[in-house]
This record gives structure tokens, sequence and C-alpha cells, in this order.
């Protein structure tokens, strides 16, 4: 994960927007913005307090009949019957393929496979580390169901790379497809998957094809991008070196664009892989058991251990898999002696041969010795020890401690005097004034047209009535991504100048990210009781990881030479940290401020799961009651506030990038 | 670069072909016995529908909590043991059971909340008659507004409705999400609620507050009990919680044909205690076709509240999965399983 973690970040960043040039010159001045803010008020003033009853997109209803309809008719349309079944069937056959190879392997099979594939693409460390992973696994006690998961995610990605790297290579070479499909892209990103479950059941019947489906509209993005970005980055001269000696339109894609988009091209399989593993435990909920299933029986017990020992196991397989398609391979040393041997060896086709015998070897082996399940005698219960870990921090940390207090003082302190006055103020102001706020914001940083896309996007929330609960998650959102920053940033900064303190927090933030949130739900309520602050904590555990690495990526690829330029010109250390790294590192640390908001919004639902309320909450309702369209208005809603935030950070990120040329 | 891609290609896909080849050629057994995996979407009837003498096997759902989880499990025991049925055990949240159940790839589910799927009982088995009642489980479940019992001996008056309207008492559960109000916790979103109606007619100084999953409602009351501090919350039985911690109920009003109908009329005005939730029985209307003798079973099967706190008990206190659970208990009680196979 080490070397992709910052990549990954990227991945997941919504796409730049052109609209939002920031280029100083084309900006009006300031009159007509006093003009325009004027007008606004003054028909702010005639729209009221509340966004009035006609603004209203029916976007309840027209999803709560559609889902009703699909209830009714799902076992009669030709839709279901022949569209939708055919798929589910097809992704049922696959997946049960899959998994009956990954068993037939035996654990001896599937490490040696883990290995010789870690091999190939990353060299022996990685080779290394991706086995001592997978094993950790088993270790844990959960071999059979990391194989449920990993079948699972192997269908999900198949079927996102199928469809995301066509998408891809189209959007890179067509800018209006780039455009509709970035909008497509942010939604299937920020929606969250409580809204659209349900239907995806009704559509594809339960167990594995609903859950494959929610992880590829989840894990697509980074397919779509990736490939999109590697095309557009083929240097104008390689493909007219293509044209000019007479490639056709599709060998100059063959031959010449996606070579050299392959790095991006792998880049976005590994993100894909690694955004998938994000859903294992919501998918899960419709029947698919695995590890998602373990981690949700263990929170309905409301055992810690429980709950955090698969969740250990998710991050085990997602780092074996990570270290397995991540890297260029290391150049291999040419031989030097030149025996027979040595030179079928050095044919990869051999190679790859004499790989899979022995794997095959390995695994038949394995079957006559009967090495079915992993062994019980290597298990190590982790569940006593972290339970016994969860009571005694419960016991210490609540209460009593000198000066602070203790976590349970804390978050009344940050309910009372943050959270309840930021969402008063927000709740107090009319919706328009919001509105125009939010504009001017959208016109200081990035000119008219994110303006009107900032406006555009706030009366669209406005017409999915929810205007309270959104300017309520807002404030969690503001609260949450403001402890982030102040968090990652100190720290990301000190990791950037400390090589060990990189190293020592980088499984910390490789586990933070892929550990699912549903494990430390309880631990968090434990410590800060049930409401806002443990879902802004919850919150800020999750967004952490990239502001953290962003920062100190953006630190560590300054150039030397101004730095010694500062310093041989008597500069302190001090000095040339904040005149020197710092401004030039503001463009990674402006993204990581963008990947914190992302990553803030896409918690909000899991916030609502311990008292979070605001439009997490709506979403919980679309799944838990089936109320279908209540959860889609305020899924649209988190979307429409993100697509807000992240284009406002972008242009905050491209003008400072700006303001140093 | 192309001949590295084609080399990487021909690598992977010449390791797979082969592994295929063993994984077919050499194993049958191994895989597909843990009963993990799901029958999934519409394929699921190919395959468990390997018609033996006995019937085609079936599916049930097992939804996430104990009292169901045991109740599937006894229905498998017997289904194999006595009707040779094979049965698979499918983990699945409770509001997904319903289409799975619709499309019959689910074949039953034992233990439905009924306050909780008036919508899916109106979808599915009044209107599409696509899954049918099967009568009711035994059970009665019980939704009230409880809490710890340690807070009655300094405040017995909290132990009805009308000691709540004491703005002083109502303090006492005021947190910081609630301001200067009492704070009600209600915990997963989709149990029915009629707390902020009740608090509204009754004039109560209390704030509702959704804790958003029972995870976090059962955390906080495990919290309250052991900083005994106060806590009111919507609670139910029979739940393995209650065995853990003592917990009361409060009276509220009693049960009228008033109260009742503006629960049905959605009128607003509810302000009465909970009816009592008696759980039933469902199945794919597809099952009584498929296979009848299954069908006869799991339309017979039926558990006392009592059996089923004894089967949980060995579950939630005992440390037992709820399959040996089931096993205990099926084994000692021969003569009730006869009953609901004559």
């Amino acid at each position: 994960m080490t070397a992709t973690m910052p990549a990954r970040a990227s991945g997941t960043t919504m796409s730049p927007d052109p609209t939002a040039n920031g280029n100083p010159k084309s900006r009006t001045p300031l009159i007509t913005a006093i003009v325009a803010l004027t007008a606004l008020a003054v028909v702010g003033f005639t729209l009221g307090h509340t966004a009035p009853t006609w603004l209203d997109a029916h976007v309840r209803p027209w999803f709560d009949s559609v889902y009703k309809w699909s209830q009714l008719n799902n076992g009669t349309n030709w839709a279901f019957r022949f569209v939708f079944h055919p798929i589910a069937d097809a992704i049922t056959w696959s997946n049960d393929k899959v998994l009956s190879l990954l068993r037939a392997l035996r654990w001896p099979g599937m490490l040696a496979l883990t290995g010789v594939i870690g091999l190939r693409t990353g060299g022996r460390r990685a080779a290394i580390t991706a086995v001592l992973a997978l094993a950790g696994c088993g270790v844990l006690g959960f071999w059979d169901d990391t194989l449920i998961t990993v079948a699972l995610m192997l269908v999900a990605v198949g079927i996102s790379l199928l469809i995301g790297i066509p998408l891809g290579i189209w959007a890179g070479l067509s800018q209006r497809a780039d455009r509709v499909m970035r909008t497509i892209l942010d939604t299937a990103q920020v929606m969250p998957a409580f809204c659209y479950l349900l239907p995806l059941v009704v559509a594809f019947g339960i167990g594995i094809p609903p859950a494959v489906m929610a992880t590829v509209i989840y894990a697509i993005p980074p397919a779509v991008r990736l490939t999109s970005l590697g095309i557009r980055g083929v240097a104008v001269s390689s493909t007219e070196v293509g044209t000019s000696f007479g490639c056709t339109g599709p060998q100059l894609l063959t031959k010449v664009r996606l070579p050299l988009a392959r790095r991006a091209i792998l880049l976005g399989i590994n993100q894909v892989i690694m955004m998938a593993f994000g859903v294992v435990v919501i998918s899960a909920l419709v029947g698919t058991g695995g590890l998602g299933q373990d981690v949700s029986d263990g929170l309905a017990k409301v055992n810690v251990g429980l709950a955090f020992a698969p969740g250990l196991a998710i991050v085990f397989a997602a780092v074996a898999i990570d270290r397995i398609t991540t890297g260029e391979r290391p150049s291999r040393k040419r031989a030097t002696t030149n025996t027979a041997i040595r030179k079928l060896l050095d044919n990869p086709r051999y190679l790859g041969a004499a790989a899979a015998i022995a794997i095959i070897g390995i695994a038949i082996v394995a079957k006559v010795a009967g090495l079915d399940d992993f062994p019980h005698s290597l298990n190590l219960d982790v569940v006593k020890p972290v339970n016994s870990l969860a009571s005694w921090v419960n016991d210490h940390f609540r209460h009593g401690i000198p000066i602070v207090g203790g976590t349970g003082s804390f978050s009344d302190f940050f309910v009372i005097h943050l959270l309840t006055p930021m969402r008063d103020l927000f709740q107090a102001a009319a919706w328009w004034v919001i509105i125009v706020v939010f504009a001017a914001i959208g016109w200081l940083s990035g000119g008219w047209r994110l303006a009107t896309l900032c406006a555009a996007c706030l009366v669209g929330v406005a017409s999915l009535r929810v205007w309270d609960l959104a300017m309520d998650t807002l404030s969690q959102v503001f609260v949450a991504v403001l402890l982030s920053v102040a968090l990652a940033v100190p720290i990301g900064i000190w990791s950037g100048r400390s090589d060990r303190l990189e190293r020592l927090l980088r499984p910390l933030l490789d586990a933070a990210q892929v550990m699912p949130a549903f494990v430390y739900l309880v631990p968090v309520i434990f410590l800060f009781n049930v409401g806002r602050v443990p879902g802004v904590i919850a919150s800020v555990i999750y967004a952490i990881p990239p502001g953290i690495r962003l920062t100190s990526l953006g630190l560590r690829q300054v150039s030397y030479a101004p730095r010694e330029a500062a310093l041989s010109f008597g500069a302190t250390p001090r000095q040339e940290l904040l005149k020197v790294q710092l401004p030039l590192a503001l463009r990674s640390i402006m993204l990581a401020l963008n990947q914190t908001i992302i990553m803030v919004l896409s918690m909000v639902v899991i916030a609502a799961l311990i008292g979070g309320g605001g439009l997490g909450l709506e979403t919980v309702y679309g799944l838990r009651k089936g109320e279908t369209g209540r959860g889609m208005a305020g899924g649209l809603a988190i979307v429409l506030l993100a697509i807000v935030l992240d284009r406002i950070t972008q242009a905050w990120g491209k003008r400072s990038s700006a303001e140093l040329r | 670069m192309r001949n590295r891609f084609t080399r990487s290609a021909a690598v992977l896909a010449l390791g797979a072909l082969v592994v295929v080849a063993t994984a077919c050629g050499s194993d049958t057994k191994a895989p597909a016995s843990t009963g993990s995996v799901a029958p999934s979407g519409t394929s699921a009837t190919t395959d468990t529908s390997a018609t033996t003498a006995t019937g085609a096997g079936i599916s049930l759902a097992v939804n996430p909590w104990t009292g169901s989880a045991v109740n599937a499990n006894i229905a498998k025991i017997v289904l194999e043991a006595n009707l040779g049925t094979k049965t698979t055990l499918v983990d699945i949240d409770e509001k997904a059971t319903w289409p799975g159940l619709d499309d019959g790839s689910l074949d039953a589910v034992l233990e439905v909340w009924p306050s909780g799927h008036g919508a899916d009982f109106d979808t599915y088995v009044t209107g599409k008659k696509s899954v049918v009642e099967i009568g009711k489980l035994g059970p009665k479940a019980k939704i009230g507004w409880y809490i710890p019992t340690s807070m009655l001996t300094d405040h017995p008056d909290l132990a009805t409705w009308e000691g709540f309207k004491n703005p002083a008492n109502a303090k006492l559960f005021a947190t910081a999400e609630s301001g200067d109000l009492g704070q009600f916790l209600m915990g997963d979103p989709s149990y029915v609620s009629y707390d902020e109606q009740i608090i509204k007619n009754l004039n109560l100084p209390l704030k509702f507050v959704v804790a958003g999953s029972e995870a976090a409602l059962i955390t906080a009351v495990q919290q309250a009990v052991k900083d005994n501090t106060p806590l009111l919350l919507q609670f139910w039985q029979p739940h393995w919680l209650q065995s853990k911690v003592k917990l009361s109920e409060i009276k509220l009003p009693d049960v009228t044909p008033a109260c009742t109908a503006s629960a049905t009329a959605n009128d607003g005005k509810y302000a009465c205690d909970y009816p009592v939730d008696i759980l039933y029985k469902a199945a794919s209307s597809k099952l009584e076709a498929k296979n009848p003798k299954a069908f006869a079973f799991l339309s017979k099967m039926q558990l006392t509240t009592d059996q089923q706190n004894e089967i949980a008990a060995m579950v939630d206190s005992d440390g037992k999965t709820a399959a040996e659970a089931a096993k205990t208990w099926v084994d000692a009680n021969p003569d009730v399983v006869a009953q609901w196979l004559k």
C-alpha cells in the first residue's frame, strides 16, 4: 500500500473542473459583485426565511413510486426477466467458479500463488509482505471467510475494469464524454451505498449479485478516471509520431496510447481493488457471508473484539492484494552464466509455466495431505485482548483525567460550545443567505462559473426538501474537517521531515484507511457518548490518513535546490520550513484539504449510525425502513454538498499553485 | 512494453487455466460445505433443488439477532434430521429478507416483528401474494419505555409516565445533545416508534434523539448502567441485554381503541403504550408446492416465550453458538419436536 497511498488519494479526488479556472484577470470588478449581491438579497427577502414549498423537485415521491413499482413487477416485467435476472445469474455463476477455484487451491496453494504474483509484480519484499498478510487472515481464524470476500472482490473488480477501462478510454479521447462522466462518477463516489442497496436487491435478488453491483458502483470511478488521465497524459509528440507512420485510429489507441498509459491504468486497477474493500461490510447486509458478515455479527453483539478480529482480517487481505497489484516489477538482472537451465528460466513463458505447475503441485499435495482448513494450531485469539484493552480504555479515559477531565466531558464541551452553536448559525440563517454566501465564496475562489455552480447545487439541496438537515450535516462536516486538518497538517509536516515517523505511521495509516468504520463505532460511543461527537470523531479517524499522506508527500516533493539556497543564505530550519518548504508544498496541502472534505462526507452515513442525525439519518431510513425516496433525497443532498465543497477547494488548490509561478 | 503485457497476460492465463483444470478434475468435496455461501439471486433454486425423495432443499433467513438465529437453527436440525431436507441458513438484513422471499431465493423467515414490516406485509402478502404468513411463532414481544432499574430507588415516581411531567425529573436525563430537556433515546430508526407523538401529546419535557443503530443504543445502555447515570430509552422484550443489565419498563397510558385507531390513521395523536407484538413466520408462496413436508413443519413449529429465552440464554450468557444451543435444546425436548411433525 505504501507507494500508492497518495495516489489512492488522488484516485478518490473528484475530477478537476475546467469551469473553475481561477484566472484573476477575468474577474469582474468588486462593484459588480456588490450590485449582484444586493440584487440577490432583495430577491432573497421576497423568498422568505425557509425554502419555499414550490421549490420541490418531487424526488422523494418519484423514487418511492419507482421502487414500489419494481417491488410489484420484478417477477413479470421484461426488464427484470431478460436483463437483471440474467446478469444476476452470470454474476452468481462467476462468483461460484472463482470461489471454488480459490478453495481448490487450499491455503498452501493460495499463499504460493500470492507469492508468485508478488514476485512478478513487486519483487521479493512485496511478495513476502503479501504472503504474510494473507496468512494473517488464516491466523486470525477467518481463512474461508476471507476467500468468500476475496472471490466477491475479484468478480466486482473484474466487472469494474471491464466497464471502467473502455469508459475511461472514451473519456480520455472525448472532452464531452469526460464532462458527462465526471458528474456521474462524482455521484457514484459520494452517494452512500445505503441509498441504493435495497433497490439493487429488488432488481437482482439477494446475495452475491446486488453486493457485487453495489461494489462496482462504488469502486468503478478510479478505473475510469485513471485510464482517462493516462490517455490524456500521452504526449502529443508520441501520437504524432504514430500518425506520421500511418497508424489508423484503432492502431493509434492500441499501439501508442494504451501502452503509454499503462502505468496509470495499472494504478487504476489497484485503486479499484482498494475502493472495493471499502464496501465489504455494507454489502454483507444482503446476504453474502464472508468477512463483512463477521464484522456485522460482532457489531450486533456490541462486542468490540468480535468485530475487530474480522476487521483486521479485512485489512490484511487488502494489504496482501495491494502489495501484489502495485509497483513496477524491478528489472531483473540478466543472468551472467549461460547454462541451459538459466536460459530456460529467463524465458518468462517457461517461468510462468513452471510457477503454475509448482502451484498446482502444492495444491494437489495439500489436498492429499488433507490440509483443507488453515491449521487451528496457528490460530491467534485477538478477541479477548482487544476486549480487555477496550474496557481498560473505557475505565480510564472517560473520567478523572487531570485538567481535561476525560473524553465524556470533552464530548459535552464540544457539543455545547462548538457543534450546537455552529448548527444554530447555519439553521438560523435564511436559506438564501447561505446560498449567497457560498456563491460569493465560489466567486472569490474561481469566478462566476464556480459561483453559479455552487448556487445551483444549493438550490438543488433546497428542492430536495432537506434544507435543515443539510445545514445540520454541513455544520458537523465543518467541525470534522477543521479538526482533521488541525491534526493532519502538523503530523504530515512532521512526518514529511522525519523518515522515522513516516515509517512508524505507515502501517497505522494503512489500517485506519481500510479498517471498516463499523469496527470502531462501539469504542467511539464508549468514549464520547451517543450523539454528534462520536460521529465527528469517527469521521476524523477516517479522514486523517490521506491528509497526513498528502501533506507529507507535498513537503517531500519540494526539490532540494530552493531549500539549500535558503539554508545557505542563513535561514534557520524553522525559517526554511515556513518560508520555503511549506509555500512550495501548498498545492499538495490544498489537495489534502480537498480529500479530507470528501472523506468526511463519505462518513456522514456512518456517523448517523451513532447519533449524528442530519442527512445521514435520512439515508439510514432509506435502507432500514425501505423508504427509498427518503434515502435517495438524503443521498443526493450529500452529493450536492460534496460537489460544492470539492469544487471550491479544488479552485483554491489551483490558485495556490498559480500564485507561486 | 507490449511484450511485457503479453508476457504477464500469458503467465496469468496459463496459471489460471491449469488451475481450473485441476480444480475441476480433482475436487468435488472440499468446497461448498461451509454453509456460509448465500444462495444467490434467481439461480438459488438451481443450486438447491437437487430433488431427492424427501423434497427440495430450502433456505431460511437469519436476521441479526439471537432469537432469529436459534429459531432458524432449530428448524434446520429438524428439517435435516427428520425430513431429510437440506437446509441453508442465510445471514441477511431484516429488510432485504422480503425481496428474497418474494423471488423465492429465500424460502422462509421464522421470526417477523409485525411492527417493523407493515409495508412489506401490504406489498408482498396482501398485494402481490408472493409471500404467505405461516402462523405465529409463539413468543410475544413488547416495545416500551425503559430506565435503569437502579434509578427507581431514588426516584420511585419514575415508574410511570406521570413522573416525567415534573421538569426536575425530566432534567435528570438531560445531555449535551438534548439541552434543557430530558433526552429520550431511540435506537435503530427502522423500529416502529410513536415516541415523538407520545412525548408531544402527553406534554412531557423530553427531547427525542435517534441513536441511529441498535449497537449504539445498547452501548449507551451499558455505559449508563456502568456509570450509574440516568438514561431513558425505547427498548423491548425479548432481548439478550435484558438478562445482562437491569432495566425497568415505565408504565405508559393503557392502549385504548382510540389510540389504536390513531395509529392506523397515522394522525399524530398517538398517546398510549405500545401494543404487544405477536411474532409470526412468513414463507415464500412457492414453498408449499416445492416442499410440502417442510412447509407443513415450518407452519406448525412454535416456541413459547420461555423456551426461546432459555435457548437464547445459552447463546448470550453461556457463549454457545446458535447451532450448538439449538442442538442441545432439540436433543433435550424430543416431545416438543414430535408435536411439530405430526
